[in-house]
């Protein structure tokens, strides 16, 4: 079994003069600081520099905060964790005006006024509990716990743990993560369906000789970023005489596109069609991994089942279906170059076919085809392929003994419809989540926000109704956003600065690792960690709720977890006693472990048939069907919304390296650095392709109307060069009607056109499929 | 003496501006909101230009990040009446903002446009003025203001390398500015470009090197390595 | 001379000792107009550049412009007193003194639009202390102060006679006036004292006037911006200085005369031959500015052919074509024909010269600004209330100073007059 080494660890080890200067400094102030030091500029003796986390987006890269006098006045990379080496995104350079936002919230405070109006007054942290305490008792005393809903951000670490935990204790399946939809990998699925883990998947780029990308936008929108910045050099320049080569599969041209060697501008929708007629290519001519293909994979070639029926393997789905010229004209390309790429693709392996096509109906079978590419050639859980990233062993949490009504509430159906027959894969609906609260026959009894904002995030038809049945709503969040503008109490969370947590690594590189979070200075103002309160809140509910949560803190609590990392004794840092090993951890801001094994199979092929499945029997058991064609990545015709004569165009929302699911728009500094490749600051626009402006007779920075089927906004036009001429991009993050006087009243808000319309397999809304018209305000 | 330059990799850069974001903080630049955007006022001692174009219905876009060139014939300095910006005798192209008269001859002879005005007294709105740098000065209205290389983080580093006897090495140089150390794709290199093994030497002796107008003969000290294309 | 002098040139020394209605009214226009100026630049000085159009990449306009537009104007004054006396043109005679106020006046306020310019006023004695020589500049701040010093001089020496037949003769201001004359008893040998330094300053004062006009034009053509570096700019800003300052003369003659009923000075000869040096000069403009054009559309150089089509046909084309119509166009066919050369005539071609070269001011400043070499976009500029309410301000000012001077001076140098009926 070979060893993947992480580079990470040969550096730290250094040259010479650095390393003596290093080894000195590392007695008196410890490793951060001596590397900080020694690579990066002298810390004067006035500043102190705190590790932490950032969460800015849900990446989680270590920081080190300069503090001086109590201010933070520079965040920057901490140097010693593994994923992000030193180095923060831009949208962590500006979590200095996060954490000194003027318009954060400064203590809880009650609604006044209507619902909505943004009229609070301030109240304290004891009243406030006491009146959601009260609520949740009511609710129990019932025995309609699920009657609680609570709307998260997605983003996992012991926060979610807990929230998960108190809903499972309390009694309410309605536990919904609500993650912002621009993600830049929507293949976690894909992954469940073939190897058997839900999971984004991690990447060894640095060893790579060919990836193809499909949409994802890789150098603005993946997390970790700076893992994929520092991906993308490496890919470049990081081997002597081996420049890797990208090809970028989008109908418009990202930054990423820009950098690729190849853009190929394909019609929305086809991805799926182009990654299974690659598939054709490499299958046709026998270029695929031959011994993967028969070790390691499932439903390739055709095979019978314990009932004597035969069912078509992919390897004949492909080699039957999807010539380059049957699929060429469809999907806008000519079939020499599928051909071509196709070859490249295979033959300079290891190759990795990556990316994110969600948006569209069926859009999981594209992705699905996509992550089979990487079968073919032989990138599963190899150098220079897919690897699955390792989670931590972190102590776990003690057990949870739900009592008879926490139990009788978990029996009920989620209010989203995740994991009904509606979405019989998604763990999570949360467009969804209006029309179940409007249809429910009991009304909820109270919604709480953890950093969630679904009217903003997602269409929003149904969400007023929704929110006008729910007697109480509460948000967490530190900032006032679209949907905490309709709460009736706000408990502000402190930021990423200001509070105790651990975050485990986001799948990027492999090997484990924790970072931790502290308060890198005091609290500014009057908020409270929501572990912390989460805790208070159990403890006051009493009974089985209140055991399920016996620390004394938040702080406690991860301190138990962590104690786990030092207990498996296998990462670093490692000491004899946890008091040790937690200063040391403390001191260095993250634990990792520096190897990761490739070829565990117990470990990474977690399917019904042990192997990487081509045919997923894992969506036979979902669907609770037979047929072939529904169970092997396959192609439709996009089902586009909109009456194509009415509405012409298609609408292609996309994050910018400045938004990517960042946790907070009121941020000057990414306003004024907002949209690159256009020089647009503190606006959005809509890209249109030159020859179709043309033809509408519109220039570049007319003021326009763009429609769709359920609503329309006012843009500027900007011209983009190649753009697919069917296709107008519009930059997601601007259109905001709450978060802070940076924020509010910039651009537009693209959701705002979407139809709410899902891709029943992956339970994603399709913020792809929406048909729009252009045309001069 | 040392020569101060920089080296910048296109081939390893992804313009995702973190060397932007990571100056303003560093460096104590306000930001300006959206009606001086507008009009172009914003100040960003670095800056990420887009370079795009339409060839033919074809995209070729270019991102090229751009700090002060640190020119060694700088137009900037020999039109200077007063004599507020010089020439150090490390290379660095300086700016003494109680000089500064602000006529604004230096920015519209600077053919790079890395020279930004203080149209209005800047300001740090509470609370972001707790996160000031110490050791960087806060602009007054009607100056001119620049990238300095973070002058500060040099002059620092050489007082405690001096405190301790001895000279600065090449590997506390790379990183040492401010969009330097922000990299993530660790494309920029600083320090001495008369010590021909250091770097920044090495790196601008890569057949792909090239400078941005070179033509004009103002010899800048930012060197660029092109981009590839497979 | 005498009282008689007086009372045989009535229409000039009218305004000296009468202050009617019409006087008082137009003062106060004009007073007004400067209060606008003066707290539109107060509010500058206080709130920052930023109340003016001025932006990135454009980061000089109207006061730059103006500065430049108004020291030309005062080169109308240079051309007539200096370069005609030299040449020993008779017909000058009545005009030189009306000609050498404008010089003073105009050039007093095209110097302190620079200032209005600067970021940091309170900072301006820095130009003496910190001074650097390197900088076209500080070559334009001791050049044009040499050139105020010296035109001062060249208005104050030769009006010393007519001061000095104002203490003896006029009733009032005799203090101002005795101090002025300096002692002035108009014996032979301080007329030939007096004569030797008027001749002397002429002859110095031309290769100054040259100089100040080339100095600004090379704080332009000494940067390698796209169409200011040019070899062309120093002459084509005197030739176009010369060219501003003569129809800005020769209306203000024509009001002059109006006004104060000069019809006997202000003669159809003074403007037949003031009209046919502009006639050369509108000549010598559209051979600069063909040239210039031409050769830099020839060499297709991409920087420069992005201001070049910016100008011809790009958002500045209206004000290109606009300044070709008014500086050559109009003025042209007017100039040329003996008929059409009377006072009305040269009037018509010399507003439609003076506004003409405002325009090109202008576009050689704003335009190259707009297009900077490496791809940040394209620039613009649309000036503020500030910018117009100084530049209306300026103007005034130089009316205004022109004003008070008549009151107290007269306008035509009486005692040459004298001299050469005589």
């Amino acid at each position: 079994m070979t060893k993947l080494s992480r580079r990470m660890f040969l550096k730290l080890a250094g040259t010479g003069a650095a390393a003596t200067a290093l080894y000195a400094l590392k007695h008196k102030y410890g490793i951060l600081h001596a590397l900080v030091h020694t690579t990066q500029g002298p810390v004067l003796p006035e500043e102190t520099l705190v590790p932490g986390v950032c969460r800015m987006c849900p990446g989680g890269c270590g920081l080190v905060a300069r503090v001086v006098d109590g201010r933070v006045v520079k965040l920057d990379g901490n140097p010693l964790h593994p994923s992000n080496q030193g180095k923060l995104c831009p949208k962590g350079q500006a979590g200095l005006q996060a954490l000194y936002d003027p318009d954060r919230l400064h203590a809880p405070m009650r609604r006044t006024g209507e619902r909505g109006s943004r009229q609070w007054q301030t109240v304290t942290w004891d009243e406030a509990l006491s009146e959601v305490v009260a609520r949740l008792r009511d609710m129990r005393a019932a025995g309609h716990p699920e009657n609680l809903i609570f709307l998260h951000d997605g983003q996992g670490g012991p926060t979610a743990d807990l929230i998960a935990r108190f809903c499972q204790v309390f009694g309410t399946p309605n536990n919904v993560a609500a993650p912002h939809y621009y993600r830049a990998d929507g293949s976690p699925l894909a992954h469940l369906l073939t190897q058997g883990w839900a999971e984004h998947a991690a990447y060894d780029w640095e060893n790579t000789n060919y990836v193809i990308f499909f949409g994802g936008a890789f150098l603005e929108a993946w997390q970790p970023l700076p893992h994929s910045l520092r991906a993308y050099s490496r890919l470049r320049r990081g081997r002597p005489r081996v420049r890797a080569k990208i090809v970028q599969v989008e109908s418009r041209a990202s930054i990423t596109a820009t950098k690729a060697d190849e853009w190929l501008a394909v019609n929305p929708g086809t991805e799926g069609a182009l990654a299974l007629s690659i598939a054709h290519v490499i299958v046709r001519d026998e270029l695929y991994d031959a011994e993967f293909v028969s070790e390691h994979a499932f439903g390739f070639e055709d095979w019978t089942d314990a009932d004597g029926q035969t069912h078509t393997g992919f390897g004949t789905l492909v080699l039957r279906e999807y010539a380059p010229d049957n699929v060429a004209h469809e999907i806008g390309i000519p079939a020499e170059t599928i051909e071509r790429i196709a070859r490249e693709f295979a033959v300079a392996r290891p190759a990795i076919a990556a990316g994110d096509v969600s948006g569209c109906k069926d859009s999981l079978y594209a992705q699905w085809a996509i992550h089979c590419l990487n079968a073919l050639v032989g990138s599963i859980d190899a150098p220079g392929g897919v690897l699955r990233q390792r989670q931590p062993p972190l102590a776990d949490w003690p057990a949870v003994e739900p009592d008879e009504v926490a139990s009788n509430g978990l029996a009920q159906t989620r209010l989203d419809g995740a994991g009904t027959a509606r979405f019989p894969l998604a763990p999570d609906v949360a467009p969804a989540l209006a029309q179940g609260i409007v249809a429910a026959e009991q009304a909820p009894g109270a919604l709480f926000l953890y950093h969630a904002n679904p009217l903003y995030d997602y269409p929003t038809a149904g969400w007023d109704e929704a929110l006008a049945r729910i007697p109480l709503i509460v948000s967490f969040s530190p900032y006032l956003d679209e949907t905490s503008a309709h709460a009736d109490l706000l408990l502000p969370d402190c930021t990423f600065l200001e509070k105790w947590f651990y975050e485990p690594l986001a799948p990027s590189i492999g090997v484990p690792a924790v970072a931790l979070g502290r308060p890198v200075i005091e609290s500014l103002y009057d908020t409270r960690n929501t572990g912390d309160v989460l805790i208070a809140l159990a403890k006051a509910v009493g009974g089985s709720v209140d055991d399920a949560f016996p620390w004394a803190s938040f702080q406690t609590a991860i301190q138990n977890r962590i104690e786990g990392l030092f207990h498996a004794g296998q990462g670093l840092p490692m000491r004899d006693t946890f008091d040790e090993f937690w200063a040391e951890f403390k001191a260095r801001g993250v634990w990792y472990e520096p190897e990761y094994e490739v070829g565990q199979w117990n470990q990474v092929l977690i399917t019904p048939s042990g192997k990487f499945e081509f045919y997923s029997q894992t969506l036979r058991q979902a669907l609770g069907q037979d047929d072939d064609e529904k169970l092997l990545p396959h192609y439709q015709t996009p089902h586009f919304v909109g009456d194509e004569s009415a509405y012409p165009l298609h609408l292609v929302p996309f994050p910018l390296v400045t938004t990517g699911q960042r946790w907070s728009a009121n941020l000057p500094w990414l306003q004024e650095t907002y949209g690159l490749h256009m020089q647009a600051t503190w606006e959005n626009w809509v890209e249109l392709n030159p020859d179709t402006a043309h033809e509408l007779g519109i220039q570049d920075g007319d003021l326009v109307w763009v429609e769709s089927p359920v609503g329309r906004i006012q843009l500027r036009a900007r011209l983009w060069p190649g753009i697919n001429p069917h296709v107008v991009g519009i930059p997601e993050g601007q259109g905001h009607t709450a978060g802070g006087r940076y924020a509010e009243g910039y651009g537009a808000n693209p959701n705002a056109l979407l139809v709410l319309e899902f891709d029943e397999l992956s339970g994603e809304c399709t913020h792809r499929a929406t048909r729009i018209r252009v045309h001069k305000a | 003496m040392p020569r101060w330059g920089m080296v910048i990799d296109l081939d390893k850069c992804t313009a995702c501006q973190a060397c932007t974001l990571a100056c303003q903080a560093e460096n104590n630049v306000p930001f300006s909101g959206p009606e001086q955007a507008a009009m172009g006022r914003s100040i960003h001692w670095h800056e990420v230009i887009a370079d795009v174009k339409d060839e033919h219905g074809e995209l070729h876009a270019r991102f090229i990040p751009r700090p002060c060139m640190h020119c060694e014939d700088p137009p900037c300095v020999t039109v200077c009446p007063v004599g507020a910006t010089y020439v150090d005798d490390e290379g660095l192209v300086r700016m003494d903002y109680d000089v500064c008269i602000g006529c604004r001859y230096c920015t519209t002879a600077c053919p790079y446009g890395i020279r930004y005005f203080n149209f209005y007294a800047p300001e740090f709105p509470e609370p972001y003025d707790q996160h000031l740098t110490p050791g960087v000065p806060v602009r007054p209205v009607g100056v001119v203001e620049k990238c300095s290389f973070c002058i500060h983080r040099l002059e620092r580093a050489k007082r405690e390398a001096a405190a301790k006897g001895r000279e600065l090495t090449d590997s506390e140089l790379v990183l040492l500015p401010a969009c330097n150390q922000a990299c993530p794709a660790s494309a920029r290199y600083f320090g001495d470009l008369d010590d021909p093994e250091s770097t920044v030497s090495r790196l601008a002796r890569n057949p792909r090197a090239f400078k941005l107008l070179e033509d004009l003969g103002t010899e800048p000290k930012v060197i660029y390595l092109g981009e590839e294309k497979n | 001379m005498d009282s008689a002098a007086l009372d045989k040139h009535a229409p000039i020394y009218k305004p000296l000792w009468h202050t009617g209605r019409r006087f008082w009214v137009w003062v106060g226009i004009l007073v007004l107009i400067c209060a606008a100026g003066v707290g539109a630049y107060v509010y500058q000085l206080v709130t920052g550049l930023g109340v003016t159009g001025l932006n990135r990449p454009v980061l000089w306009s109207f006061y730059i412009i103006n500065c430049v537009f108004f020291i030309a104007i005062s080169y109308g004054g240079t051309m007539t007193s200096a370069i005609l006396r030299i040449t020993g043109a008779r017909w000058r005679l009545p005009i030189t003194r009306a000609a050498e106020v404008v010089t003073a006046c105009a050039l007093a306020i095209g110097a302190i639009n620079i200032v209005l310019d600067m970021g940091r006023p309170d900072r301006v004695l820095n130009m003496v202390l910190r001074g650097r020589f390197e900088s076209p500049i500080l070559w334009d701040f001791y050049a044009i102060m040499l050139y105020m010093v010296c035109s001062l001089a060249y208005l104050y020496i030769p009006m010393i006679p007519d001061i000095a037949n104002l203490r003896d003769s006029f009733s009032r201001r005799k203090r101002l006036y005795t101090f002025l004359a300096l002692g002035w008893n108009g014996s032979k040998k301080q007329m030939h004292r007096l004569e030797k330094a008027i001749d002397l300053l002429a002859v110095f004062i031309i290769p100054i006037a040259v100089l100040v006009h080339s100095v600004l034009a090379w704080l332009f053509s000494m940067t390698t911006q796209p169409m200011w570096h040019s070899e062309l700019m120093g002459p084509y800003f005197v030739m176009g200085a010369i060219y501003s300052g003569v129809a800005a003369l020769i209306v203000g003659l024509a009001v002059l005369r109006k006004v104060m009923h000069l019809e006997d000075y202000f003669q159809p000869t003074q403007f037949n031959n003031l009209g046919k040096l502009l006639f050369t000069l509108t000549l010598v403009w559209l051979y600069f500015t063909g040239a210039e054009y031409l050769t830099t559309w020839y060499g297709q150089e991409p920087a420069h052919m992005a201001v070049f089509y910016a100008k011809t046909s790009g958002e500045f084309a209206p004000f290109f074509w606009a300044q070709v119509i008014l500086c050559f166009v109009i003025p042209f066919p007017i100039l040329v024909s003996r008929r059409l050369r009377t006072i009305w005539g040269t009037v018509i071609a010399s507003t439609s010269v003076v506004i003409g070269m405002w325009l090109e001011r202008y576009l050689i400043i704003v335009p190259t600004l707009t297009r900077p070499r490496l791809p940040y976009g394209i620039g613009a500029y649309t000036p503020t209330w500030v910018e117009w309410a100084i530049m209306a301000a300026s103007a005034a000012a130089v009316i205004l100073l022109y004003t008070l001077f008549i009151k107290f001076f007269p306008i035509v140098s009486v005692w040459e007059l004298e001299e050469i009926e005589q």
